[in-house]
Order: C-alpha cells, then structure tokens, then sequence
C-alpha cells in the first residue's frame, strides 16, 4: 500500500461527446464516449441487443494524477457525474444524503452500463480519488462532497438528479451529420 | 475582493440570498463539461447559461459567485439550488467581454 497522502489533478482531459443507446429488443440503455468530431448515430446489432441512438451531449472525460507521487487513477470507466436529488427510502444513495445532513452533496459517477448485468460499475480506486480530488479544493466551510458509483443506486435508470452535460448544444451538428451520412449512404 | 464589495463596485442585480465569500478568480465558460475540469474554488463564473445542470457542475468546484450576462435570469429552482449551496447569483444587462473588462478595470484579474 502507498504510503503518498495523494494530492490529485486532473490529467488526460478529453472533449468529446456522451453517446446513449437503447436496445430496442430489451430495454438495456447503454453509453459510450466518442472523441469523433460528429457523434455516431448508427444502429446495429451486436448479439442479442438491436442497439438505437437515444441521444448525446458534449462531455469530458478525465483522468486523475497525484501531483506527489505521479500515481494515475485511469477514470475512463466513468461517462459523467450526476448531482443527486434522490429522496427514494429505499435508494443507498438518498439515504446517504439524508444521514450526511445539509453540508453534504452527493454525486453519483455514472457507469457505461446502467444495468450493472456483467457487474462492472466505476471502480472503487476511482470513487476514492475522485473524494479526495473534488474535496481538497473546497473552501467552504462545512461542505462536502461525496461521489458514489451508480450501481449504489437503486435503480439509476430512475433515479432523480441533475446530469452535469451540456445537452442541447450540438443538436445541430447532429443533424447536420445525420443528413450527411444519408446522403453519403445514397 | 469579497462577492459583496465585487457587486456593489460593478453595479450587479442580486438574483438570491448569498454567502460574502472571497473571490479569488475568474472563469468565463457556458458549458459544464469545461466548468468541471477548469474553474477554480472561489471563482466568479461568468456565463450566458441559467440551467441547473450549471449549479450542479459550478457546486462540485465550489465556485462563489455566477454572473449571468446580457440580462439572462435563471428560473426560481435554479436560484432555489444556488441559494442552498451558498452560491450568489448576480445578473448584468453587459455582454460576457464588456463584463470581462469592467473586471479588469476594478483590479480583478
């Protein structure tokens, strides 16, 4: 175990776009992040998922470096953070918010598979250096921030929260892209 | 420079009940994406943006104070989210470079 009390910066910055899918057979949503200058609306198959663009929006992705040790935590498991305004009694997360009290603010890092079927989520490491990361920069007093992986949510395809995304501001492009991959496909 | 002294010096409307907290920078963004990764603690952010998605991002970097410009007001449970996480909002009827150089001009850099 590293005996480095890490002091953690945002390394590896990457613009690009979140992409969200639907499987049209099933229901499964699932996400991906493209760094292509329009974002893939394509549908397809892949197994026995019938995959469907459902949307996308700008985003980053990050990775975290701790400034003392160079120690890299690889976030690239995480496709976005989400404010939480759960207040479900049977959520983990909401419940967590209501025991840490007014100070504390909890944001759920949001995994590529809401379903959590083949057990993957944000790693553990991940959660842990984004604490610290988001933490050793505050500066009011009495406030905190708590990042939680979404497979703690109940359900996160139900889950109330605020995304941090920036919706909306490409749809433009998207279109433009569409009707350019039409065209091109004749 | 303190949020109040900063508000009262540039003539800014006080949309929400806010924290005196000491202002220690400037950022200028209208995307969350780059508010998350580049705005620093104690920072006033300057954008045309008045969605909530912008508190949440502004509230994780623990950003002070928000100028929303060319008038730009944000609804009331935008302002009801700002308010419980301390951050003030103001609202300046000058563009995003005009506000940049009144900033400048009363020393904020």
């Amino acid at each position: 175990m590293s005996a480095c009390k890490h002091r953690w910066s945002m390394t590896n910055i990457r613009q690009g776009y979140l992409v969200i899918e639907g499987c049209f057979e099933c229901g499964a949503r699932s996400s991906f992040f493209s760094t292509e200058t329009f974002p893939p609306i394509d549908e397809y198959q892949e197994g026995k998922h019938f995959w469907v663009h459902l949307g996308n929006y700008q985003a980053v992705k990050f990775d975290l470096v701790c400034d003392l040790c160079r120690k890299t935590v690889n976030l690239s498991d995480m496709m976005g953070l989400m404010l939480s305004t759960c207040q479900d009694s049977d959520c983990e997360v909401a419940r967590l918010a209501k025991r840490e009290g007014p100070g504390a603010w909890v944001y759920v890092a949001l995994c590529a598979d809401s379903t959590h079927r083949a057990g993957r989520c944000v790693s553990d490491e991940g959660i842990e250096a984004l604490n610290r990361y988001f933490n050793q920069n505050i500066k009011a007093p009495g406030k905190k921030i708590i990042v939680v992986p979404c497979r703690l949510c109940s359900s996160i395809d139900k889950c109330r929260g605020i995304v941090i995304a920036d919706t909306g501001l490409t749809d433009l492009d998207a279109q433009t892209a569409q009707a350019e991959r039409q065209r091109q496909r004749g | 420079m303190k949020v109040k002294e900063l508000a009262d010096k540039l003539g800014l409307k006080a949309v929400n009940a806010y924290k005196d907290k000491d202002v220690e920078s400037v950022y200028i963004s209208d995307m969350v994406s780059d508010i998350i990764t580049a705005a620093k603690a104690n920072s006033l952010l300057i954008t045309l943006q008045t969605h909530k998605s912008l508190i949440a991002a502004a509230n994780l970097v623990d950003v002070a104070m928000i100028v929303f410009v060319k008038g730009k007001t944000p609804a009331s449970d935008v302002v009801e989210l700002a308010t419980k996480a301390g951050i003030g909002l103001f609202v300046s009827e000058a563009d995003t470079w005009t506000f940049a150089r009144k900033l400048a001009e009363i020393g904020l850099k």
